[in-house]
Formats: C-alpha cells, structure tokens, sequence
C-alpha cells in the first residue's frame, strides 16, 4: 500500500497527539465545569457542618466568644471616649482674680478676654455669688451671715472651645493683670483618656491573640474533620481529584466556622449592649443626662465578621495543607 | 497502552516486590494477571495508576513514562486509568448514586449529564434500582459493580481490577467476569489481577504469570488472532 487514506492517518495520529498534550483535557474545562466544581465542595463543606451539628455549634461558640471579647472591649472604649468628650466640653476654667480689684477692672478683664479666639464664654462670679453656691453645695445657709466680709476673690470662669490648647490659654490667662491663679481640674480627664489609651492597645493587642486562637481553633476542628474524612480523601485522590479539589471544601468549612463565629461575636455584643441599656439609662438619670449606649460602627461589625471568617480560612489552609501532605495517598 | 521496561519495585524496608519485569499490553487489549499473593499483583497494577513509582525502569502509560510524571499532573493521569478494588472502596456515607458520580463531579461535568450517565452506568452492572441505597446495605456482589460503575463512569481507556472477584460466589464472579469481557468489547483496555485460575481458564484471555516478582509466562489469548502474542 503505498497511498495511506486521510482518515486511517488522522487514526494513527490523534492518540499520539492525545499523548504528548497535558492529561488536562479529560473531564469538562472552563469556567462553567469550575463553577460547578466549587458547587460541588460548598455543598460538601456545608454538608460536613450539618453532619455534626453539636460539633460544629462548639466550634462556632468558641470562635464568637473570642471575637466578642476584644470588639466588646473597643465598644466600651468607644463609649467611655463618647462620654469623656462630653464631659471635655462641659468642663471650663477657673480664673481666680486678685483681691480687692474694683469692678470696672474686672469688667474690663472679662470683656477683654472674651475676645480671644478659642473662648466661647467668660462668666464673671461675684465673691457673694461664690458664697451663695458654696454654701448651698455644703448645706449651711448661715455661712453667708457669720462671713460678713466674703474671703472669697472675683473668679472668672472661661469655657474653651472643644478643641482649643488648653495649656497655651491658661498660661496667657496667668500673665494677665489681677490674675492670681488658673486652675483646670482636668487631670483626671488626663488620665482617663490615659488609661482608655491604654485599654485600646490591650484591645489591639487582645484582638491579635484571639484572631491567631480563631485560627488555631478552626484549625484543629478542620484537622478531626480531615481525620474523620481520610477514607474519603483517599478514594477522591483515587478517582483522580487534584489536592486543591480535595482541599477545597475543608477550605469552605474553615470560612463558614470564622463567618458564623464573627456573626455569633456581634449577636452577643448587642445582646450585651441591650442588656446594659436599662442601668446606664439609669445612671444617666442620676447626672440629670441622658447617656445613650452606642453600638458598633457597622463597618467595625462587618470587619469582625470578615475578619473571623477569613483567620477560619487560614486556620483551615494550615491544618489541611499539613494533614493532606502527611496523608498522601 | 500499557508498557513496562525492566520495571523494578523496592519497597522501604527492603521488600523487592517486583524485579525486572517487561511486557507490553496494546490499546483494546485484555489480559490477566496471576500468580499467588504477595507475587506483586497489586504492585504492578499500582505502577500503573501512579499509587507507587517504580525503583527502577520505565511504566510507560498511553505513551508518557509514568515515573516523570509530576504531582499535579497525577490526578489527570487517574482520570484515564478506572480502578476496581477488592475492597470495593466506597464511600459507605454517600449513595450510591453519589458514590458513582464522583469521577465526573471532580471533573466539573453539569448534573444533568452527571445523571444520565451514572444511570447508564448502573444500568449497565444491573443496579439502576438500587441508587437510592448506600453501599452498606448492598451485597458484596453488589458493591463490587457498584465499583465497577463508578470506574467506568468517566470512560476511562483503561481499567486495572484488582482481584474483583476476591470474596465472590463462583457464580457471580462468571457474571462480573463477563461485565469486563463487554467492557473490552467496546475498546477498553483490560488488566485484572486475579487468582481464580479456574475462572480465568475458561474465560481464555491473554494470563500474564507473576511470582516472585517476576513475570515467568505469558499466555496469549485462546483465539483465532495471536498477534499479541510475546514471549514471557
């Protein structure tokens, strides 16, 4: 035979063809076949979760419990710098003035002062004034009669603006003429916005841990998840499944652990704050103010979430990529 | 298909499980392998699906040496090699139909394909009623083809059997038998270990004879055409 039909040439050549091309081609390719594979292990992860609802509830517990934690402590850091604010603004200057200065001065003075930038009020009290309340405060009217002549000197008080420097007015107010003293009694604002400093790097410092203990936690969990399953693992490898079609659904478990956690922690955190809102309401009745609790940011509620849900993926990745490799079937 | 150069197998510890074994076995082929246990049966059939590399020599697989074969490329080779264990291994946790399925949802193909061919599958070993069930409650006759469908499923070329008839009545090993006879028939090629010398006489294919490691006869196919015919 020396002339080879088309047909029976094309024959010979397509298993060598076949042969030398990647092995890739066998099975459907293309977005839609990796679609559905993804289907296929979203199915399975979720499968798995209801497989051992008990399970799956305590892992999803632990994981909530440790979010709630740092994020309740920013909550009430947010809350405690809310209030301090407040308090900030309420709170003014008391510029006692020199004795025995005659009224038009200290007019003068007050209107003077009045002027500057960054001071909203300048509220002159009379020495007689200053008597009135203080007696009213301590409870004995008669301290009026025995103090004929009050000891008491005119006092200034200065309310800043919110965000004034408050050092650089104070240290002006001393320089002016008939000005004895400038007090502020703002250290125990100074130091609460200290220690609430301080508590949001505990936060920090707390969130860290925990998003490390959530992934450890999944991590495990995917670990007795990928030990339960190796019979699985093992025939999946057999029938030709790739290590990342293998992975794959452990992967989605570790996601749905973080995504349920996260959504635990908030449920919890508003629990909490409506649980609160009773006994702050109340102790805001006692200041004559209304203290209203604020809630998470919703952007800070959806970080936490996607967060969780993404140190539950790296927790899975970990364990899983160490157990499939020792696995290897 | 299927060609093995001086294939060698060492396991750690120093087991020599295969020593120096040639043979070749063309597209659309059958043949059995026999010998008694621990002669290397399941080794070589474990060559083939990459579940072990060869010490030394060459597995060369629908042309392509299997030992160069990297690690992400294994899966794609498995996909064109179908395998029947003795032990069936099922997934006793999935349906049947589940358990058949899986080459092709590995393979992404869509659910309506997925079930028209898993039916034809079962069809084909006579379980198509049983889908519903898991293999558990099946007998072991019945897992067996349970098995077989799901190696025959995504219409692999080749299927390796590694004693599919180990725990089988005789009469249900003849049927499982003739399953494999058809399956050849459409161009599949064969290669089942077995030592059910009996069965395997009567059925007169190509009987490939291990022991020890090492092939010591090659008896060709009881037939008009002996062109597969080598030497052992």
């Amino acid at each position: 035979m020396t002339t080879c039909p088309n047909g029976k040439l094309i024959g010979l050549l397509r298993p060598m063809v076949k042969g030398k091309r990647s092995w890739r081609e066998v099975g459907a390719t293309g977005f839609r076949a990796w679609i559905r594979r993804h289907a296929f292990s979203l199915l399975s992860s979720l499968g798995s979760l209801a497989r051992y609802p008990l399970a799956s509830l305590m892992t999803v517990g632990v994981v909530g419990f440790a979010i709630a934690m740092p994020l309740s402590l920013q909550l009430a850091l947010d809350n405690i710098e809310r209030l301090s604010r407040h308090w900030e603004r309420l709170d003014t200057l008391s510029v006692f003035l020199d004795q025995g200065l005659e009224q038009a001065t200290i007019d003068r003075l007050t209107s003077r002062i009045s002027t500057w930038e960054d001071v909203i009020a300048v509220d002159p009290i009379s020495p007689e004034q200053g008597l009135g309340e203080l007696s009213a405060q301590l409870g004995f009217a008669a301290a009026e009669e025995v103090l004929e002549d009050s000891p008491l000197p005119w006092v200034l008080e200065v309310t800043l603006a919110t965000d004034s420097d408050r050092a650089s007015i104070m240290a002006r107010l001393g320089t002016e003429q008939g000005v004895a003293e400038v007090l502020a009694d703002l250290q125990w604002l100074e130091r609460l916005d200290a220690i609430a400093e301080l508590l949001q790097q505990l936060a920090w410092l707390l969130a860290g841990l925990l998003a490390g203990g959530v992934a450890v936690v999944i991590g495990n969990t995917i670990r007795l998840d990928v030990q339960n399953r190796r019979e699985e693992i093992e025939v999946l490898a057999l029938v030709g499944a790739t290590a990342a079609f293998i992975r794959r659904p452990f992967l989605y478990s570790g996601f749905w652990y973080g995504l349920l956690g996260g959504m635990l922690a908030c449920l919890l955190l508003y629990a909490g704050l409506f649980s609160l809102q009773g006994p702050v309401n109340r102790l805001g009745q006692s200041y004559a103010a209304t203290f209203q609790l604020i809630g998470p940011a919703p952007l800070i509620t959806m970080l936490a979430i996607l967060g969780s849900a993404l140190f539950g993926l790296l927790g899975a990745w970990l364990a899983v990529g160490q157990h499939l490799r020792r696995i290897d079937p | 298909m299927i060609s093995f150069q001086q294939v060698s197998k060492r396991y750690p510890g120093g087991v020599q499980a295969l020593s120096d074994v040639s043979f070749e076995l063309g597209a659309g082929e059958m043949a059995f392998l026999t010998g008694r246990s621990g002669a290397g049966k399941s080794t070589l059939l474990k060559l083939i699906a990459l579940l072990e590399r060869p010490t030394r020599g060459q597995v060369v697989f629908d042309g392509r040496n299997v030992g160069k074969v990297n690690r992400r490329q294994i899966p794609y080779l498995r996909r064109r090699i179908g395998v029947i264990f003795q032990d069936h291994r099922l997934l006793s946790d999935k349906r049947v139909f589940d358990n058949v399925a899986l080459p092709l949802m590995i393979a992404g193909v869509s659910f309506g394909e997925i079930q028209r061919r898993v039916r034809a599958a079962l069809d084909k070993v006579g379980l198509l009623d049983k889908e519903k069930m898991y293999p558990p409650m099946l007998s072991g006759g019945e897992q067996q083809r349970v098995g077989i469908a799901r190696a025959i499923i995504a219409r692999p070329p080749v299927l390796l059997a590694d004693e599919p008839t180990g725990n089988l009545d005789p009469g249900l090993s003849a049927e499982l038998m003739q399953t494999f006879l058809q399956l050849n028939q459409t161009g599949v090629t064969v290669l089942i270990a077995s030592h059910d010398l009996a069965l395997i006489k009567r059925l007169g294919q190509r009987v490939l004879v291990l022991d020890g490691g090492s092939i010591i006869d090659d008896l060709p196919k009881r037939q008009a055409d002996r062109a597969s015919e080598t030497d052992g």
